[in-house]
């Protein structure tokens, strides 16, 4: 799995939990850029990951998740490890 | 030296003393109390001779929104917080009720929908090379500190006034309860500056000296406030239930033994939650502080037991006992005292309670009322029990008030604004939804067959803030109805959750 294959497939998931199809990310996108996605959404969004990706991340590496670059690493890491 | 009687006068001798020490890290960044000094001394400069009394502050999540809150109140003025992330018609509109003709705001761009509707904008970055000693505090305790909007049920906001005596009772009380703090201790301040438990998470650390470690409006709350915490090895922490609930499958990952005092604060905590949490702080003395904003941020504090029961009225820690001058009742719907153990609605007065709602006799009217001996009492709006220890024990809202994340909402504001977008205007309900007791989101349902609830969305989010989106809308041909033919909200909710 590549990781702009990973980018498309948590798009879907952040049009789904933030119920807007009109949110495009990048590597580079963080909580700032995207408009609902917070505290209480940040949470649906982890588990919906974990779900669909079949991982489990701890709280300290969900922290150092400062970009969707960073999401789809730690994403990648756990699929290929 | 603090006197706990003067906030303000503990503040300014405090940038003196502790020039050296810590006053801010935010964005990682550190800035000192004499950092901080010279911040506030170029702001007040520039504000001072202003005949306005109100100075709006645009709440950035910066040195210089903080700087600005201490200038607006070292020059005995008011300060109103404008949110950056509310929607523009909601700010002009606080703008407007709050009568500000000037803003200060550290980043302009975020500012110009306020200069077009004629508002002076100041930017709080200015440098003019004042110095603190330039700075004349002279105690007025008549005069506001600030007054906090809050939802209002007519879709107007609801200003509540917060005199500079009104601080102080609250400080004084605040101190009694016996916080062994000083100088060298780090603390959390995890609250929107719209919310007034960021004042005292503000306030009270630049009082002794201590260092402030804020979390932004755009930061993922719950991990900043964990990443502040475990990284600066904090000692106070004053937090939402919520921010807790949403760590607790991490809480096995977490230990904080550096923490000395949990506050939990802004809703109903649940005791379980609590209990899960104790193993990760061991060394931290829990406290429950519970306060309308009408009666300065706190009112009662209960602090939980070490070991042995919390006491509590269906999971809800209780509230405890009143701060130090703060008198309690607990009344039925007649307004008359009822006995020891039984249900009622709390009644709070003393020198904390606000005057009246800014510029609102009639909500003022409705809000307060004078006993037979003149004392005025707040009617909160919450049911509690005093036990026979003389605790009070939260058992819930008497209305349909509802608090998400801390901030507190009228059902009936958001109701109201949704029902503009239709013509002709159908009932429409929002129902709390809840979440281990805890009001976690909210659903609208409209009394129609179908809508376009995309469309409806978008025209509520220019309205209203976010918190105050509803998560879903549903839509329901016709409402289910009780005896008394009014709406039935109990069975409405029931076919949503179904």
């Amino acid at each position: 799995m590549t990781k702009q294959e990973v980018i498309v497939q948590v798009e879907r998931i952040f049009h789904e939990v933030l119920n807007k199809t009109d949110i495009i990310l990048t590597e580079t996108t963080t909580a700032k850029d995207v408009e609902g996605w917070d505290s209480l959404t940040n949470m649906g969004i982890i588990v919906k990951v974990e779900e669909t990706f079949g991982c489990r991340f701890k709280l300290r590496e969900i922290i150092k998740m400062k970009n969707i670059g960073d999401l789809c690493d730690a994403i990648l890491n756990q699929k290929n490890s | 030296m603090v006197s706990n009687s003067d906030v303000l006068a503990d503040i300014l001798s405090a940038i003196k003393q502790y020039s050296h020490h810590n006053a801010f890290v935010i964005e990682d960044k550190t800035y000192t109390y004499e950092d901080l000094g010279k911040k506030v001394a170029n702001i007040y400069n520039c504000i001072s001779a202003l005949e306005n009394n109100a100075i709006g502050i645009v709440a950035e999540n910066d040195i210089e929104t903080y700087a600005s809150i201490l200038a607006v109140l070292f020059s005995d003025k008011t300060y109103v917080i404008l949110h950056p992330s509310y929607p523009c018609d909601r700010n002009l509109k606080i703008a407007t009720l709050a009568g500000l003709k000037t803003v200060l705001c550290s980043d302009n761009t975020e500012c110009d929908y306020l200069s077009r509707n004629g508002i002076n904008i100041l930017s709080s970055r200015i440098e003019n090379n004042a110095v603190v000693d330039s700075i004349l505090y002279t105690a007025n305790g008549s005069s506001n500190a600030y007054v906090i909007f809050t939802s209002g049920s007519t879709g107007e906001p609801k200003g509540v006034p917060i005199s500079r005596d009104n601080l102080n009772a609250f400080y004084k009380a605040y101190h009694q309860i016996g916080w062994k703090l000083d100088a060298n201790d780090r603390m959390l301040q995890m609250f929107e500056l719209t919310f007034d438990v960021s004042v005292v998470s503000t306030l009270y650390p630049l009082a002794i000296g201590a260092c402030i470690y804020p979390v932004g409006y755009k930061d993922v709350k719950y991990l900043k406030v964990f990443d502040l915490l475990e990284q600066y090895e904090l000692t106070f922490a004053a937090v939402a239930p919520s921010v807790l609930q949403l760590i607790s499958p991490y809480f096995d990952e977490i230990r904080l033994p550096s923490l000395k005092y949990l506050v939990v604060t802004a809703e109903a905590s649940q005791v379980e939650l609590l209990s899960r949490f104790k193993n990760s702080i061991p060394n931290a003395e829990i406290y429950n502080l519970y306060g309308p904003t009408e009666a300065t941020i706190y009112c009662t504090y209960y602090h939980t037991p070490v070991e042995g029961n919390c006491k509590q009225h269906n999971g809800m820690v209780a509230i405890g006992k009143p701060f130090m001058n703060t008198q309690v009742l607990i009344v039925n719907e007649d307004g008359a005292e009822v006995p020891r153990g039984t249900l009622g609605e709390m009644w709070v007065s003393g020198p904390q309670v606000m005057k009246g709602y800014f510029n609102d006799s009639q909500k003022s009217a409705e809000a307060l009322v004078k006993d037979n001996n003149g004392n005025m009492f707040y009617k909160t709006g919450d049911l509690c029990i005093m036990d026979a220890d003389e605790d009070i024990i939260y058992c819930g809202r008497k209305d349909y008030q509802v608090k998400i994340q801390g901030f507190r909402i009228e059902l009936s504001e958001i109701e109201f604004n949704a029902k503009q977008y239709f013509d002709p205007i159908p009932n429409i309900v929002v129902i709390p939804v809840l979440s281990a007791g805890i009001c976690s989101e909210l659903h609208m349902v409209i009394e129609v067959e179908t809508c376009d609830t995309t469309a409806l969305h978008k025209y509520l989010s220019q309205k209203l803030p976010h918190y105050m989106l509803p998560k879903k809308i549903h839509c329901i041909g016709q409402f289910p109805t009780t005896a008394s033919n009014k709406i039935d909200r109990k069975q409405i909710s029931q076919l949503i959750n179904n």
